[in-house]
């Protein structure tokens, strides 16, 4: 772990775009992000991952000028060539932003929402008009241009908050949880068209609670815990750096009675939850367990971002604080 | 798809135009339901309590009682409309709504919201102003053409209860507290400022605080304006006014800036 905490960041820090360097920020007594660095690289797609109140939200905040960074930490922000310490305009003018909450106004239509936005940018009406014709198109909501807000699902109005965003063809997509709330077909609805937004140049700066969000779309991610950098890196390295290749997941009870005595070379176990948890990097070594298990309750799988987590901190990324 | 623009954010009379526009649109949308009352409101005031009260009282201080009342009606209708809209209307932006979170993710920065939303109380109460004007017009209790100079003081009114109520916003942690502000406020101001009784006619110890509350300066002067009946104290009312729209506005913005950042 130590390896991989900070390592990978210094030799790409000359080509990124984002370079947040050690970045503080406390509310009060709370230290919602403490001594953060990384950097993104143009048109890739940068996660924040972690559980509710690891300070992932603050951290996007702070680059988008919505929320100050403490005076007194000597850190460096530059988002695209500019400090949001003095900057705020100038980043909000190249960004879209997907904030957590969908704050559409409830009285205008579909259209109406995006051309009050459409005039927060300054784009002329007729220009306007063409492109969210071609947003509204892009986010499958075309047939929808009319409708009001409540009238919209929620995956719609994600979709179209995320046209929203789009509409001065930012450089830089900030979303916070994305696909929080949403069914798995519209989450895979969303992905797609991320990761068009990504190949056609956009970078992207996500923050997101779902271990396969970050795995499905982040080419490089933090994981975050109270304010903290866990560790860093592109998911598939954490994983092999970090993580067995399998993991056994076994209910409890049914562990109790099966699995006593010694367990094979090669096979660690975490008992710290109901959902009893054994990794190795030979899945056969993991089938022996199960098959001296008494029950049929339990799965092997390949591990995942939420196994590191919780080899990290002892915790489950959507555990209760 | 190239920005109008390229690379530079929107000018700031562009950036307040826009938030401007934000509220016009809203607002507009529903234009029936809120377009209407307005009209209303001054029409069944004038027959209630004008039309009733004037047959017992006939003059006040040396005017028709229903002119008394009338011309100061277009004030009053501002500080409702402004007051209403910068203290429910902006808590219900900022809490419960979150349309601040969307606007703030644009090139605005928060002090530019809160102006632009100090401007559309001022627009409101220009409207709103407008239109008890017109039911005075149709009245015969003012005149044209100085009857148009109301809706400016109107406006100016709508501005100044803007900035007081988004300053009174900053400090509310729950809706209810807005409550203490309508009738702690702002009715006793309806009824002391110079409304229905001249401010003079006050106990000698309350004559003071009528002379510092803002609608007693509103009143004075648009009573000033469209009767064209001017005295040289109405241009320290005005300048009461603007010195109030400087320095509540400063700290409404102040304030609420940061609960916009923080």
């Amino acid at each position: 772990m130590a390896a991989a905490r900070g390592g990978n960041t210094t030799h790409t820090m000359n080509s990124s775009v984002i370079k947040v360097e050690n970045i503080s920020k406390t509310f009060g007594a709370v230290r919602a992000v403490k001594n953060l660095t990384f950097g993104v690289e143009e048109a890739t797609c940068f996660g924040l991952l972690g559980p509710n109140g690891a300070g992932k939200t603050t951290m996007m905040k702070m680059i988008y000028a919505r929320s100050p960074r403490d005076r007194d930490c000597n850190g460096t922000m530059d988002i695209f060539g500019f400090d949001p310490r003095t900057q705020e305009l100038d980043i909000k003018n190249l960004a879209g932003v997907v904030p957590q909450e969908d704050s559409l106004d409830e009285e205008l239509n579909v259209i109406g929402n995006l051309m009050i936005y459409a005039r927060f940018y300054n784009i002329p009406r007729a220009e306007a008009i063409k492109r969210i014709e071609s947003l509204l198109s892009f986010m499958e909501l075309s047939e929808r241009r009319h409708a009001l807000i409540r009238e919209l699902s929620g995956g719609m109005k994600r979709r179209l908050v995320i046209a929203r965003a789009l509409l001065n063809n930012p450089r830089l997509l900030i979303l916070d949880e994305p696909t929080t709330g949403l069914d798995p077909q519209v989450r895979h609805v969303i992905w797609d068209k991320l990761r068009l937004l990504k190949r056609q140049g956009t970078t992207i700066l996500l923050t997101t609670h779902y271990m396969d969000e970050a795995f499905a779309m982040c080419d490089k991610l933090i994981i975050m815990d109270k304010g903290e950098a866990i560790m860093q890196g592109a998911p598939a390295e954490l994983l092999r750096q970090n993580m067995e290749a399998y993991v056994l997941e076994v209910d409890s009870a049914a562990l109790a009675s099966g699995v006593n005595g010694d367990l094979p070379a090669g096979v660690r176990i975490d008992r710290s939850h109901e959902t009893v948890r054994l990794f190795a990097d030979e899945v056969e070594a993991l089938r022996t367990v199960a098959d001296a298990l008494a029950q049929d309750y339990h799965t092997i799988r390949p591990a995942n971002l939420e196994d590191v987590f919780l080899k990290a901190t002892g915790r489950l990324l959507n555990e209760v604080q | 798809m190239k920005s109008s623009r390229p690379g530079l954010y929107p000018t700031l009379w562009r950036r307040l135009y826009s938030v401007w526009f934000r509220h016009m649109r809203v607002y507009t949308k529903h234009l029936f339901s809120n377009g209407f009352p307005p009209f209303l409101e001054p029409l069944i005031f004038l027959v209630g309590i004008g039309l009733g009260l004037g047959r017992f009282i006939e003059t006040m201080d040396g005017l028709q009682y229903i002119v008394f009342l009338g011309t100061a009606l277009p004030v009053t209708a501002a500080m409702w409309t402004s007051a209403f809209e910068c203290s429910f209307g902006t808590f219900i932006r900022l809490e419960f709504e979150k349309v601040y979170d969307g606007m703030l993710a644009a090139p605005l920065t928060a002090e530019n919201l809160i102006v632009g939303e100090i401007i559309w109380a001022g627009t409101k109460g220009l409207f709103f102003s407008l239109s008890v004007t017109v039911i005075l017009l149709l009245f015969k209790i003012v005149h044209l053409p100085h009857a148009l100079l109301g809706p400016a003081v109107g406006f100016l009114t709508g501005l100044m209860f803007g900035c007081l109520s988004l300053y009174i916003t900053s400090f509310v942690k729950t809706i209810n507290h807005f409550n203490f502000y309508m009738t702690g406020l702002l009715s006793p101001m309806f009824f002391f400022s110079g409304v229905v009784f001249p401010t003079s006619e006050l106990p000698r110890v309350v004559r003071p605080f009528a002379e510092v509350v803002p609608l007693t300066h509103s009143v004075q002067l648009v009573r000033a304006v469209v009767l064209s009946n001017y005295r040289l104290r109405h241009l320290g009312d005005l300048a009461y006014i603007v010195v109030f729209i400087a320095v509540v506005g400063y700290l409404a913005v102040r304030r609420l800036t940061k609960r916009l950042v923080y």
